[in-house]
């Protein structure tokens, strides 16, 4: 990637939730319009929750965010619902379209890794792992999305100074109190804050991105051009519209994603319930439910643990009526693709 | 089964054309509509698609203005309309269960169907025949892999 010149860097400081989304998308149209490829962060300075563009706004618990004064904006970049709050510091590069690789891997290699460089410069032990996931060990650190804005590519990922656990799970609609658990058991076991001095991490930030781009870091602001838009951006993220988002069909199962490689699914018909969490394709670990299972649950559910998902509906068919059912679950299960 | 090269390492179906810059294909359909949907390349240079979604049944597109939107690996972005026309379907399946798109990408896992308002004014865009195409999509296989784009 060769791209001459400067890198612009705007430090939107402490910001309102509404504007800690849009301002950073008027800069992707700023550098759509030929402004120059940008660094910016910015910090919620309270509690709101975030969609993907693509993500069906059912996955969100709505009443919880209403109880809690938490607004939902729907982004223009992909991944899932996620909650933030003044506890992450998020950062965002956004690069002219023509000047990244064309392949989507290879161009979030490369404009991740900087932000890894960032991270191990302020003492955090950060690999960009096989599913281009930001880890240390094997628990997430930074979650990240990325997109095209006009001829702008851009990806937004965070520093996670301290993560609310409980919160971040409370905003996905979980379909009952036994994965609503086990969502949360698992958030807080793969997802790990990384305190670290945050003007630290934007110098650190900011460095390695002139490094790696071979720009000049120069202070900038918005242009007129972007002021522009973030006013539209402003009125677009809140009208009911555009949050609710495109009409997309209802799942079988309901799945959540808690980092790449590790999800869960769950189902329920009447009595019978499934939640299963996965790791790498095999049960993590699964609960049923079901009036005849008596007491075999526990040595089933034991001997479903290390099984790939098709090798766990096989041995639960194995197991008589119940079991039968609840492979037929099980099979529903689509392998974490649209999560 | 279609008449079908491998190219560099990639099917190429000889029966219809394609849009090289934007890894799409068109193949005529029903009446005067075509059919639209990804090339292997696309899919290649993608990764795993985890969403689609298509404009809607009577939407108008100019050429190079998106149709549709694609989401793979966290990476929102648009699907360029090879030709400008007014959507009159597009494929429900392919949205609920983008796999099939990479399963099979000339056949179920179609996009769109579009009815082009001046195909042979625009047709010059795309890539088509035998000889020129496996050329050229030999020349866009070799022009990634130059720059680090594809695995060698």
């Amino acid at each position: 990637m060769t791209v001459a010149g400067t890198l612009r860097v705007i430090d939107f400081g402490t910001a309102a939730p509404l504007r800690s989304q849009t301002y950073w998308h008027a800069v992707a149209y700023g550098v759509s319009a030929g402004a120059a490829p940008t660094l910016s962060f910015v910090q919620p300075s309270a509690p709101y929750v975030s969609i993907g563009y693509h993500r069906r706004l059912e996955e969100v618990d709505r009443a919880t965010c209403t109880t809690n004064g938490w607004p939902v904006y729907r982004r223009m970049i992909g991944g899932g619902p996620v909650y933030l709050d003044k506890g992450q510091l998020f950062f965002q590069i956004t690069m002219p379209m023509r000047s990244i690789p064309a392949a989507r891997h290879r161009a979030l290699r490369r404009l991740l890794g900087p932000a890894i460089e960032a991270f191990r410069a302020v003492g955090i032990p950060a690999v960009l792992d096989e599913h281009l996931e930001i880890v240390v060990d094997d628990r997430k650190i930074c979650g990240y999305g990325a997109g095209q804005i006009g001829e702008s590519a851009i990806v937004a990922g965070n520093l996670i100074l301290d993560f609310d656990h409980r919160a971040a799970a409370s905003i996905l609609r979980a379909p009952s109190a036994t994965a609503d658990a086990e969502l949360a058991r698992l958030i807080g076991r793969y997802v790990a804050a990384t305190p670290a001095d945050p003007a630290a991490f934007k110098a650190a930030a900011t460095d390695a991105y002139c490094r790696d781009l071979q720009l000049s870091p120069r202070d900038g602001v918005l242009n007129p051009i972007e002021r522009d838009r973030l006013d539209e951006l402003d009125q677009r993220f809140c009208s009911a519209s555009w949050l609710a988002g495109s009409s997309r069909p209802d799942p079988d199962v309901w799945q959540a994603k808690i980092r790449a490689g590790v999800w869960m699914f769950a189902a329920r018909d009447g009595d019978t319930e499934l939640v299963v969490c996965v790791d790498n394709g095999r049960v993590l670990r699964a609960r049923l439910q079901h009036p005849h299972l008596n007491g075999s649950r526990s040595s089933i559910e034991t001997e479903l643990a290390g099984l790939t998902l098709a090798e766990a509906a096989t041995t639960l068919g194995r197991s008589g009526d119940p079991g039968t059912e609840l492979a037929d679950l099980f099979t529903r299960a689509d392998p974490g693709r649209s999560l | 089964m279609s008449d079908e090269h491998n190219v560099r390492g990639f099917k190429v179906r000889l029966d219809r054309a394609y849009h090289l810059d934007f890894h799409l294909w068109v193949q005529s359909s029903e009446g005067d509509s075509v059919r639209i949907g990804m090339d292997p390349l696309g899919l290649e240079t993608s990764g795993t698609l985890s969403q689609l979604e298509f404009a809607a049944v009577g939407t108008i597109v100019a050429r190079g203005e998106p149709f549709g939107t694609l989401e793979a690996e966290k990476f929102v972005g648009p699907i360029r309309s090879p030709l400008s026309g007014m959507i009159v379907a597009s494929n429900a399946e392919a949205m609920a269960s983008p796999g099939i798109c990479e399963r099979d990408p000339y056949g179920e896992g179609w996009f769109v169907e579009l009815t082009p308002f001046d195909f042979d004014g625009e047709r010059d865009q795309l890539t088509e025949g035998t000889v020129t195409l496996v050329a050229a999509f030999a020349a866009k296989v070799d022009d990634y892999r130059r720059q680090g784009v594809l695995a060698e």
